[in-house]
């Protein structure tokens, strides 16, 4: 076996290089220690953004009559039948583990009216406590309180909306929508809370009243128009969904019903996300370009130093092909060995001075407020290790490695023994 | 066929021709030769008369443009480069002009690196480069790397390189141009007594009158062609 003896070959190698293998190596080890770091918050902070934007109403996952999207109108609720079926999957021993909260609201869209004026609002009836468990909409209490089960005509209403109808906690005004039987129907509301999500849609139009004042006013009864699945990670989206699916497979396909994951329930938030993630993965194909770069340069370099050494060896009675092998060794293990190095010292730089959180709000001076697609983001970010993205980074630094030693590998296979052997090179 | 019967090598009708741009060189012109087991042989002959290129092709390492060539009865131009890479492992050491020890390596790691390569097992490999290193006045560099020792001394090493590993041939390539006439001498006789005390073929090519005075057949090279081949006693 030639094998072991090559191996050794390229350790001795690459311990003569000392110089040039150890600054080579702590620029690869760099570059692993940054992409860990920035893929682990990039991840951490998708993962945020897409938590903020669920719990602004459609979850992870959400359950709907395929026509309710578009105008959230009463008639296109769900029917009894759907939504007690979705109750039930949703308690069965493959879903519940994963599921965090839940929140069925009837919402629907009308006119909230005071002595000031009127203006368009989504009127959102939910369960107050699960709603609470779901959303952040009553954490961000700025007067009075959110909803408690028996605030019959309470409203928990929008800042910009409270503002520009002159409501105050107290005041009464009006909502209008069009009821079960197709009739506009007005319902009386007392203000008990308002709000500052900071995002501008939600503070300008959105109240939330008891969903059994919902019903009454609407005469749609227990019924709701959506059922949002709140998960402990978005990972598990498509599991869940596809689960869902089965369960509702008889409403689904008379088109009763429809579950949504959360890319299809909020598109442009799945968009955001995949433009941050593609200009993130140009980033960090410019620091692949970058790392394979630097093994190149010094796999090639010490290869045509060392043409003559080549010689040598085939002389000996090396084959072109365990000459090229010395080399994608040494650029094998040179990457190999850094790269690792490089992960780990990510990992635990990243888990030690971040693992915490990294606040973000350092590089958003200035800045008011950040959203995304209608959601205000927590400027701290939790970074994400997985074993996957790990898996694959340490991939992809051994595939850099072993692509950027073909080349090198190939120039030493290829020498001329003769031309290497000449005295007066 | 590859008993030691056989040539150790030979060549037939061979020629080498370098094809560079508009003109082309005859380095190698028709060469028949035949090396027998056990010669101390020297290719003479002024430089760019071709001595190089013909130990290439008798070592494998050029391919001839027309013509054979046999190491150990091994018809070498018909093989492809990974057999014609084993051949050289088992039958052919190469010592060079300088500079021809791989710097990673010890002498000894050096001087059992084909042996190494050839599988043989480590006592043995030992055994073969200890008795060759204390035969040679060696002794006590073993573990020195190249750079720590005297251009003689390298020489030496990738003598016994060559030898240890028991080839058919070993083929030196101005193995004296490199160093002082003391040191020179000195390696000659490194080599003379291998050849006579354990059989070791060697074939020179040199422009050295000392080197030629030694040898025991001496092939001069005129312009890529055999002029005389004197054979002493
Ligand atoms: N690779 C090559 N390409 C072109 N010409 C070569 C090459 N190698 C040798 N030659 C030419 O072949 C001739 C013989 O060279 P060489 O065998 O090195 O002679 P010597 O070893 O006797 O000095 C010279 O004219 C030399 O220039
Ligand atoms: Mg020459």
């Amino acid at each position: 076996m030639i094998f072991p003896i090559l191996v050794r070959l390229a350790l001795r190698n690459l311990r003569r290089y000392l110089r040039r293998t150890v600054l080579t190596a702590s620029a690869m080890m760099v570059g692993g220690a940054f992409l860990v770091w920035s893929m682990t918050i990039d991840r951490g902070s998708h993962e945020q953004w897409v938590d903020s934007g669920v719990r602004l109403g459609s979850g992870h996952v959400t359950v709907e009559r395929p026509e309710y999207r578009l105008r959230r109108r009463i008639e296109d609720r769900l029917t009894a039948d759907v939504s007690r079926a979705a109750e039930r999957a949703l308690a069965s021993p493959e879903i519940a583990p994963h599921v965090v909260a839940t929140s069925a609201k009837l919402d629907v869209n009308g006119l909230a009216s005071s002595a000031a004026g009127a203006r368009p609002a989504q009127i959102v009836g939910v369960d107050p406590v699960a709603e609470a468990d779901f959303g952040a909409l009553d954490d961000e209490v700025i007067e009075g309180r959110y909803l408690e089960p028996g605030d019959r005509l309470g409203a928990y209403v929008g800042v910009d909306l409270a503002r520009s109808l002159e409501l105050d906690i107290g005041s009464r005004f009006v909502v209008q929508a069009q009821d079960a039987q197709g009739e506009i129907s007005g319902q009386l509301l007392r203000v008990v809370g308002i709000f500052r999500s900071r995002v501008p849609a939600i503070d300008q139009g959105t109240i939330h009243i008891l969903r059994e004042t919902a019903g009454e006013w609407l005469g749609s009864g227990g019924d709701v128009t959506n059922v949002a699945i709140l998960l402990e990670g978005s990972s598990a989206t498509a599991e869940v969904a596809s689960r869902m699916e089965r369960a509702l497979s008889e409403p689904v396909a008379r088109g009763e019903a429809r579950v949504l994951g959360w890319r299809e329930a909020n598109p442009v938030l799945a968009d955001a996300i995949a433009i941050d993630e593609f200009g993130n993965y140009v980033i960090q194909g410019f620091l692949f370009v970058i790392i394979a770069f630097g093994i190149v340069n010094t796999v090639l370099m010490s290869v045509l130093h060392r043409q003559r050494e080549f010689g040598v060896l085939r002389a000996q009675g090396l084959t072109p092909g365990q000459t090229g092998t010395l080399v994608l060794i040494e650029g094998l293990t040179l990457s190999a060995v850094s790269g690792l190095v490089g992960v780990g010292l990510g990992l635990l730089g990243t888990w030690y001075f971040f693992g915490d959180g990294l606040d973000a709000s350092v590089f958003m001076q200035g800045m008011d407020e950040l959203t995304v697609s209608g959601a205000a983001i927590d400027p701290i970010i939790v970074p994400i290790f997985g074993v996957r993205l790990i898996v694959q980074i340490v991939v992809f630094i051994l595939a850099i490695g072993a692509l950027a030693s073909v080349y090198p590998a190939l120039r030493a296979a290829r020498v001329d023994v003769t031309e290497a052997m000449k005295f007066d090179r | 066929m590859t008993t030691s019967d056989t040539p150790a090598a030979r060549t037939e009708g061979v020629w080498k021709i370098f094809q560079q741009e508009a003109e082309s060189v005859q380095a190698v012109r028709g060469v028949s030769l035949t090396i027998e087991r056990g010669e101390f042989t020297a290719l003479a002959g002024p430089s760019g008369s071709g001595k190089t290129t013909l130990l290439n092709l008798i070592g494998g390492l050029t391919r001839p443009t027309r013509g054979q060539v046999w190491v150990a009865g091994h018809e070498v131009s018909s093989m492809s480069s990974q057999q014609v890479a084993r051949l050289r492992l088992r039958e052919v050491g190469f010592v060079f002009q300088a500079y021809n020890l791989l710097p990673v390596l010890t002498a000894l790691e050096n001087a059992e690196f084909p042996m190494l390569l050839q599988g043989v097992d480590v006592a043995e490999r030992h055994a073969r480069v200890r008795e060759l290193f204390q035969r040679t006045g060696m002794e006590g560099l073993e573990d020195r790397r190249p750079g720590k020792l005297s251009g003689g001394q390298q020489q030496r090493v990738a003598v016994l390189r060559a030898v240890a590993s028991r080839p058919a041939l070993v083929l030196a390539d101005e193995p004296t141009a490199n160093l002082d006439s003391a040191t020179s001498e000195a390696l000659l006789d490194v080599m003379a007594e291998l050849n006579r005390d354990l059989g070791v073929t060697f074939v020179f090519a040199t422009h050295d009158g000392r080197v030629m005075e030694r040898c025991r057949r001496l092939v001069r090279m005129v312009d890529g062609a055999v002029g005389e081949d004197e054979r002493r006693t």
